[in-house]
């Protein structure tokens, strides 16, 4: 190892002292040093000591002249020598007397998530305005006083808030989230689920979604596979009405109720978790408005602005759990319904058409259904109608 | 001889002149010295003002206590007066009961803060409870000194921060100053005062100098502030900093290094009783609060101040109130202190969350 | 004669000038290997002491309470000790830590501020050190009644200095050791004083006396007489084993440094004594009394001084390279159970850490 000057510089040799004196050296410059040999005495607020050469070399530098007083930390002396290893560049064992200075840079830092201010609250009161019926326009969704003030004004509309999630900290669940979440118990432990699946070639319904994508109708309404699945599964249920309908248990016996109209639920991931808008009456909607509708209730969720009517009163549901990469799931049917279909990834797979094997785009369908209300027959009926539609959609609206 | 000891020196520590002795003060100009030196001063005059006052410890005599916070008393004031106790801290305490009992006034030191909790039967059980069960027939002046805290590169048991069991015992008064002209005019108003008081001495501060006012008269509240009350430091409109004991000069740099926002440092001073009016009255403006103690947040003084002051400033405040503290371990290995104690960053931080709501 | 104050009741096999007496109650043979391993153990514990005392005035150690002169009474007493036993030590017992196993650097981890204990105690059969004066001596008590409990042969030692028998905790543990009977070794260092503080300033009776108002033996024997520490901390151990109960033991001594290297022991005692001492030096009495039975020879002695040398050097090079704990260390082992506090504040740690935009933590 090569020679270098090493330094040393007045440690705290008394929990925490702050400064030393020096007294006595030694040692003068051109000394041969060994590790240990007697190099200074200090004297500190405690006492005077004497303080052994960490280092074997020659003293090259005195740094201080008996009699100045120096700060824990200032260099005393140089010695030229072997490098010793793992030197630490600051002499203090613990945090010793280190302070002030300049603050470190940091990053922003996003809170948590308030729902308002103290005083907030207080002048919600005065003016007798429901903080809950509120959206926060401020900080991570925070109620703030102008919120309260154009309450007052009318200008505010009323949507349900949620509670924010904060990443990487325990939420209490409350409200909508809580509510679905003791209605999917329910849900899966009264309703008997059975899964069924089917794989569908999505190579016809891929080119129809082009087509529309094309069309000035469905311009700003991003129409995708999942709008032709929502067709599909409204079709499936006004045609076998079993996977449309509900379960009570009634007072004398338990009662199954078909429904006349199909209310398409739709499974929306969103930064407030998973929830459920409907789309009304989607039987009567033809393709582009079942578009429209689909994402003004997509985009409502997603900005948190759903009313608790908006996530309410849907007859069967549609998710799509392709969009997290995933082929096929034994979904759990909304309460008060009797299916959900899951639609999976659309990958590229060999699939034999016409005897030969060849790549086709295919998804994977699975419905869920409460065995109450269905048969398997039922069930299944419903589920090959969704894939036959699927596999030449063109022709099925056509039909209408 | 050929063992090996020889191969190197035995190192050796003696005293030349090292000393917190002021005997050498002269004249009535403010002094610079450092906390250790303005406790010692400040015992010195005690000693001198009241003959029944006495000083009672570990080493506080010839050694002149670990510190050297009562060197050259004994000298000075006698081996009756300034007494070397045998190693026992519930001894010291118990055996102050009964001084106090007889009329003295006893001034006790705890060597280190994690050698009071032999003691802690005595403090809690008997100093505390005693002026009341004899319904005032015996009183209990007695102070109890106790170098606290971390931040010297110590070892176990020496970094400890015990102040809020004694700010939860009714009956103790607790006080800790955060500069020398604090320490020096606290620690006579302790020991005058009929209550027994706990008095914390940051250790990591003891060698911070200052300027000390040596003329002042403790004892006269027309003069000198109440110790009681707590001390706004600096003026701010922003954020109200609370803090005492060894945070109060980490709070003063974090203050002046944030040119953003105006925080306002108020030093306890007494942590029991605390000074909620000032801490109160600081928030009517600012609105914000932090809390700040090196001690374990987990029912911690922070945690008292942010209840009181959620109750009486509740439509007031901005933001919650956040604490800058300890974290709720035991004091770590010293190389991780510097994590462990709030430092000026930590504070800026909690100023940072609070400011942003 | 000895002039240190140990007392015709002192029980002393080996005279400061090395001359080996016989005491008519604690006779003691030897093997010459063990005889060397006395010698290379106080040798080696010296070496590890002044090493660290150095270490600590260069800044790499926040503090070291020197054991210098208290070799024997360390080396000997653990050496009496079987591997089964267990020792209790306050924070000096450095050499009662060698001779129990426990590696150097794992004594040195708490003062270089890495760790808050050092060592696995089960694994060496010796607790932590004790910092606070005394407790350690209800714990050796304790473990004793549990060793009586089992129906076992071990013996625990507690360790202890003058100063400490002031404290109630050392107290209370002769009380419930004299009541339980319990196996328990009482062995307590005189080194003369408690930082500042004389032993007369702790006891006006001779400590070892003391025993028998608790209702067991007390023997003086001269500390720094390795082969009498063996003899007499036998004798205990051999009584706990027989459950005979406890036992005090005076190990009359001297603590030749400060108290520890925050400490100046120039303001309270007089260089006098200390070169009294230094005459009454526990290793040089031994290699004395070796040399003239031909047990040690010129080459076993420069074989040593190597060892130790090698020894300091490794301590040295050792001391310096160990890691800073993480900064999430100091969450662990707080619980044995997941507690959500410590889980919060472990992730607060890491997410204040992570919001430095330039740089990390040092």
């Amino acid at each position: 190892m090569p020679d270098q000057i090493q330094v040393f510089s007045l440690p705290d040799v008394g929990e925490g002292l702050t400064e030393g004196e020096i007294l006595v050296w030694h040692v003068k410059v051109g000394d041969v040093v060994t590790v240990n040999q007697l190099l200074v005495e200090i004297e500190t607020a405690k006492a005077a000591v004497e303080l052994p050469c960490p280092f074997a070399g020659i003293v090259t530098t005195l740094h201080v002249e008996p009699g100045e007083v120096v700060s824990v930390g200032s260099p005393i002396v140089s010695i030229t020598g072997a490098a010793v290893l793992h030197q630490r560049e600051s002499v203090l064992v613990g945090y010793g007397v280190k302070h002030g200075g300049e603050p470190r840079r940091r990053a922003r830092r996003a809170t948590a998530a308030p729902r308002a201010k103290p005083i907030v609250r207080k002048l919600a009161k005065d003016l007798g305005v429901d903080l809950t019926a509120l959206t926060g326009s401020g900080h991570d969704g925070v109620v703030t006083r102008e919120d309260v003030l154009g309450a007052t004004r009318g200008v505010q509309t009323a949507p349900e808030p949620f509670d924010l999630i904060a990443t990487g900290e325990p939420v209490a669940v409350r409200g909508v989230q809580r509510a679905m979440a003791e209605a999917m118990v329910l849900s899966a432990f009264s309703a008997p689920h059975v899964t069924v699946w089917v794989d569908v070639d999505m190579t016809m319904t891929a080119g129809l979604v082009r087509r529309m994508r094309s069309h000035s109708a469905f311009t700003d309404l991003h129409p995708t596979a999942l709008t032709i699945v929502s067709a599909a599964l409204v079709r499936a249920a006004r045609e076998h009405p079993r996977i449309n309908a509900t379960w009570v248990d009634g007072d004398d016996s338990p009662v199954i109720t078909e429904h006349a109209h199909v209310n398409l639920g739709l499974a929306a991931d969103t930064a407030r978790g998973l929830i459920v808008p409907v789309v009304r009456d989607a039987g009567r909607l033809s393709l582009v408005e079942l578009a429209r509708a689909q994402k003004a209730v997509i985009d409502t969720a997603r900005d948190g602005r759903s009313t608790p009517a908006d996530l309410t009163g849907g007859t069967v549901t549609l998710t799509n759990i392709g969009v997290f990469g995933v082929d096929g799931g034994t979904p759990i049917i909304n309460p008060g319904e009797s299916a959900i279909l899951a639609m999976g990834r659309i990958i590229d797979k060999p699939w034999v058409v016409d005897g030969e094997v060849k790549v086709r785009p295919i998804m994977q369908l699975s419905l869920s259904f409460d065995h109450r209300v269905c048969d398997g027959g039922q069930g299944s009926r419903a589920l090959a109608g969704v894939a036959t539609f699927l596999a030449d959609p063109a022709a099925e609206l056509l039909l209408g | 001889m050929r063992s090996a000891m020889n191969s190197m020196p035995i190192l050796r520590a003696s005293s030349r002149k090292a000393s917190a002795d002021m005997t050498g003060i002269d004249g009535n100009d403010p002094q610079q010295m450092t906390m250790a030196q303005a406790l010692n001063l400040g015992l010195r005059r005690a000693l001198e003002r009241d003959s029944k006052t006495v000083l009672f410890g570990e080493d506080i005599g010839r050694l002149g206590g670990v510190f050297r916070v009562t060197d050259g008393l004994q000298k000075d004031f006698g081996e009756h007066r300034v007494i070397d106790a045998p190693l026992a801290e519930s001894g010291i305490v118990g055996a102050a009961v009964g001084l106090a009992m007889r009329g003295y006034r006893p001034v006790l030191e705890m060597q280190f803060d994690g050698f009071v909790y032999p003691a802690f039967d005595q403090i809690v059980s008997q100093v505390a409870k005693l002026r009341r069960r004899t319904e005032g027939a015996i009183g209990m002046p007695i102070t109890i000194r106790i170098p606290y805290g971390g931040g010297i590169g110590a070892v176990e048991h020496h970094s400890e921060s015990p102040e809020a069991y004694f700010a939860h015992t009714p009956g103790l008064r607790v006080l800790s100053p955060s500069d020398p002209q604090a320490a020096f005019v606290t620690i006579q108003q302790a020991i005058a005062s009929d209550d027994p008081v706990i008095y914390l001495e940051p250790k990591r501060r003891y060698w911070d100098k200052g300027s000390v006012d040596v003329c002042v008269d403790p004892l006269d509240l027309a003069v000198t502030p109440d110790p009681w009350r707590a001390r706004i430091l600096r003026a701010g409109s922003d954020v109200t900093v609370v803090c005492y004991g060894p945070m109060v000069r980490t709070c003063l740099e974090a203050s002046r290094a944030n040119s953003e926002v105006s925080i306002e440092v108020i030093d306890l001073q007494s942590l029991s009783p605390v000074d909620y009016d000032t801490i109160e009255a600081s928030v009517e403006r600012t609105a914000r609060l932090v809390v700040v103690h090196e001690a374990s947040r987990n029912a911690g003084l922070g945690a008292e101040i942010a209840a009181r002051i959620s109750e009486r400033c509740f439509t007031v405040l901005e933001a919650p109130v956040m604490r800058v503290t300890g974290y709720d371990v035991p004091y770590p290995p010293n190389r991780l202190e510097e994590l462990f104690l709030p430092d000026l960053d930590r504070v800026l931080d909690g100023v940072d969350r609070v400011m942003s709501y | 004669m000895d002039d240190s104050g140990l007392g015709a009741a002192g029980v002393q096999l080996l005279t400061p000038q090395g001359e080996r007496v016989e005491h008519p109650d604690f006779p003691l043979a030897l093997a010459n290997d063990e005889y060397r391993g006395l010698l290379r153990d106080m040798t080696l514990v010296r070496r590890l002491d002044v090493e660290a005392t150095a270490l600590q005035r260069q800044g790499e150690l926040g503090l070291w309470a020197s054991c210098l002169g208290q070799e024997a009474a360390q080396v000997g007493s653990a050496h009496a000790m079987a591997a089964s036993d267990y020792a209790f030590p306050t924070y000096r017992e450095h050499g009662v830590a060698w001779v129990r196993g426990v590696p150097p650097l794992e004594m040195l981890a708490m003062l270089r501020g890495v760790t808050n204990g050092g060592w696995d105690p089960n694994r060496y059969r010796c607790a932590p050190s004790t910092i606070v004066i005394g407790n350690q001596v209800l714990h050796g008590v304790g473990y004793a009644m549990g060793i009586q409990l089992d129906g076992s042969l071990d013996a625990a030692i507690a360790y202890f200095g003058d100063g400490a028998t002031a404290q109630g905790d050392v107290n209370e543990a002769f009380v419930f050791a004299a009541v339980f009977n319990a196996p328990v070794v009482f062995l307590c260092q005189n080194n003369q004083w408690a930082i500042s503080q004389p032993t007369n300033r702790q006891t006006r009776t001779p400590l070892f006396e003391r025993a028998a108002g608790f209702g067991f033996p007390g023997v003086r024997v001269d500390g720094n007489d390795v082969l009498a520490v063996v003899a007499v901390t036998r004798y205990a151990i051999q009584r706990a084993r027989a459950g005979e109960g406890p036992t005090l033991i005076e190990a009359y001594t001297y603590r030749m440094a400060a108290h520890t290297t925050s400490d100046d022991p120039t303001r309270y005692r007089e260089a006098a004594e200390l070169d009294a001492w230094r005459q009454r030096d526990p290793i040089e009495r031994l290699r004395i009394h070796l040399t003239s039975q031909g047990i040690v020879d010129d080459d076993f002695l420069e074989g040593l001084e190597r060892e130790a040398n090698d020894l300091g050097e490794f301590i040295r090079a050792g001391v310096r390279a160990m890691p800073d704990p993480k900064p999430g260390a100091m969450f662990d082992h707080v619980y044995a159970e997941r507690h959500p506090d410590i889980d919060a504040q472990r992730d607060e740690l890491d997410a204040y850490l992570a919001s430095f935009v330039e740089e990390g933590v040092r």
